[in-house]
């Protein structure tokens, strides 16, 4: 195993959990079952990585299978980094009909057309996703391993999820994702943050959403408190009213965990006790964000606790309705 | 207008209706809960408002409120500006001895001192007291129940040879005139 192997695996064992090590290893199964008896996971952790590095080099172990362990690690835990939305557009007519290993051939081979040196891997979870793993070198270097980019998307939706992407392999990349899956473009979908899984659900619409009806009956309460008889709410039809609407324009139950929303705003200043910034030609530019560990969640307990005033503002709702997060508003609209 | 009366219906028998008006609708659930367990001798009805006006769906079952207590929270400009539009729909009969505030966080560093001052003022000019309370535990709450219950029940004529007017006279708030030169060395 050659150096740059070596500092690959001994980072990601830095980067792994002490608890989630031994089930991650079982599931690399490229250490036979002795092997794997032999490692002592009590032991601290550099320990544990130096007697792995001996064993990968006994079992003539390479990149190739390090990188595996990686991919591994990072599906089981894809709640980090920073993950970007994109949807492809104009679908021809085969598109819904791409199977894996159609895909699998047509990735490979755009790619590795576009740069000679890249080093993929794709592999199917098994909740319908394929994952891909790119490690990008040039026409001169190989692959780097220790800063990959990877890439989700889902079969049969013009969904993509991507991380680790810089702006210089932006462009090969989507040229060759558009190609396998029959497009004929790809576009940013404005919406990114931590965690992958709420990415996906806002996307494709798999949180538990409220629609509005005719005849509103009071949302049922998960706990119903025992109501004593002598306290009474006056304005309990109100409460119900704003509680209704904030499920509406944000979910029920658990929401999808955003970090971010920003809106960059190109719209003209208008104050008027302000004469010297009011009126000019120029947009005045300003970025407005809203930041929080659930970020939906909050917005929901502003619109239900009367903070934010009802009917929920389409700029707040669109967050949900049209799945971004980030949003440039000009004068004419978002 | 839909004024909020004092003496438009009839009371009831060893009865006592009590009004929270808060606008965060937090604290007062909790105060409602403490207060009607903590009476034994008395029957109290507690209503939980966010402001004023009331909803005129609820004017033929709800009871003769006896007294109407604004909860303020002084970490929040909201919550004073909240209660102060809300007084306007009090009929003014209620100023005698019938309406109670409320302060929570009064100790609070955050907290602009000129909030309390405007409280004040806001009190001794109504001629109504002014309670503070500690709202995060369970005694500060029991503390705030017990002493809403004493003027409650004097408020409703429960309290024999004392009247809410009577009571106000000793409890109301008064500012010092050099409140605003006031620092708290």
């Amino acid at each position: 195993m050659d150096d740059s192997t070596k500092r690959l695996l001994q980072r990601l064992m830095r980067r792994i959990p002490s608890q989630m090590l031994q089930t991650i290893l079982d599931k690399w199964a490229h250490l036979s079952r002795e092997d794997l008896h032999s490692l002592d996971f009590t032991q601290p952790k550099w320990v544990l990585t130096e007697h792995l590095l001996a064993l990968c080099e006994e079992n003539g172990l390479r990149v190739k299978h390090i990188t595996e362990l990686e991919m591994i690690y990072i599906i089981e835990n894809p709640n980090q980094g920073m993950w970007h939305g994109f949807q492809l557009l104009d679908a021809e007519e085969d598109a819904p009909s791409i199977e894996l290993t159609q895909f699998k051939e047509q990735f490979k081979a755009n790619l590795t057309e576009l740069i000679s040196h890249v080093s993929i891997k794709i592999k199917k979870h098994t909740d319908e996703a394929i994952w891909i793993r790119v490690a990008w070198g040039d026409n001169f270097t190989k692959p780097y391993h220790l800063k990959p980019t990877y890439v989700v998307h889902h079969l049969q939706t013009p969904y993509v999820f991507v991380t680790g992407v810089t702006s210089k392999h932006k462009p090969l990349l989507n040229q060759a994702l558009v190609l396998a899956t029959r497009y004929s473009s790809m576009k940013d979908a404005h919406l990114s943050g931590r965690n992958l899984t709420a990415i996906r659900d806002l996307l494709m619409r798999q949180y538990q959403q409220v629609f509005p009806t005719k005849h509103p009956k009071p949302l049922q309460e998960k706990n119903p408190v025992p109501r004593n008889p002598n306290i009474e709410k006056e304005q309990a039809e109100n409460t119900e009213n704003r509680l209704q609407m904030a499920c509406e324009a944000f979910g029920d139950g658990t929401l999808p965990q955003l970090q971010k929303a920003v809106y960059k705003l190109e719209t003209k200043f208008r104050d008027n006790s302000n004469k010297t910034l009011t009126g000019r030609e120029e947009p005045f530019r300003g970025v407005v964000e809203f930041a929080s560990t659930n970020l939906l969640e909050s917005l929901r307990h502003c619109v239900s606790s009367g903070m934010a005033s009802t009917p929920v503002t389409p700029l707040l709702s669109s967050i949900t309705q049209k799945g971004r997060n980030y949003f440039v508003i000009t004068d004419k609209g978002v | 207008m839909s004024l909020l009366k004092p003496f438009s219906k009839l009371p009831g028998l060893n009865t006592a209706n009590i009004l929270l008006v808060e606008n965060e609708e937090q604290f007062q659930q909790k105060l409602a809960d403490t207060v009607v367990l903590q009476e034994k001798t008395v029957n109290v009805n507690v209503r939980l408002a966010r402001s004023l006006p009331l909803p005129m769906e609820n004017e033929e079952s709800r009871p003769r409120i006896d007294l109407v207590v604004f909860i303020i929270h002084l970490t929040s400009e909201l919550s004073f500006q909240s209660a102060e539009t809300s007084l306007k729909y009090l009929d003014p009969g209620y100023f005698q001895g019938k309406v109670c505030f409320l302060v929570t966080n009064a100790r609070n560093v955050s907290v602009p001192p000129e909030r309390l001052v405007s409280v004040r003022k806001l009190a001794a000019s109504l001629h109504c007291p002014l309670l503070c309370a500690e709202d995060q535990t369970t005694e500060g709450v029991t503390t705030a129940a017990h002493r809403l219950l004493a003027i409650l029940k004097v408020a409703a004529g429960l309290v024999p040879m004392a009247t809410g007017l009577y009571l106000s006279t000793l409890t109301r708030c008064t500012v010092p005139s050099d409140i605003d030169q006031q620092n708290f060395e």
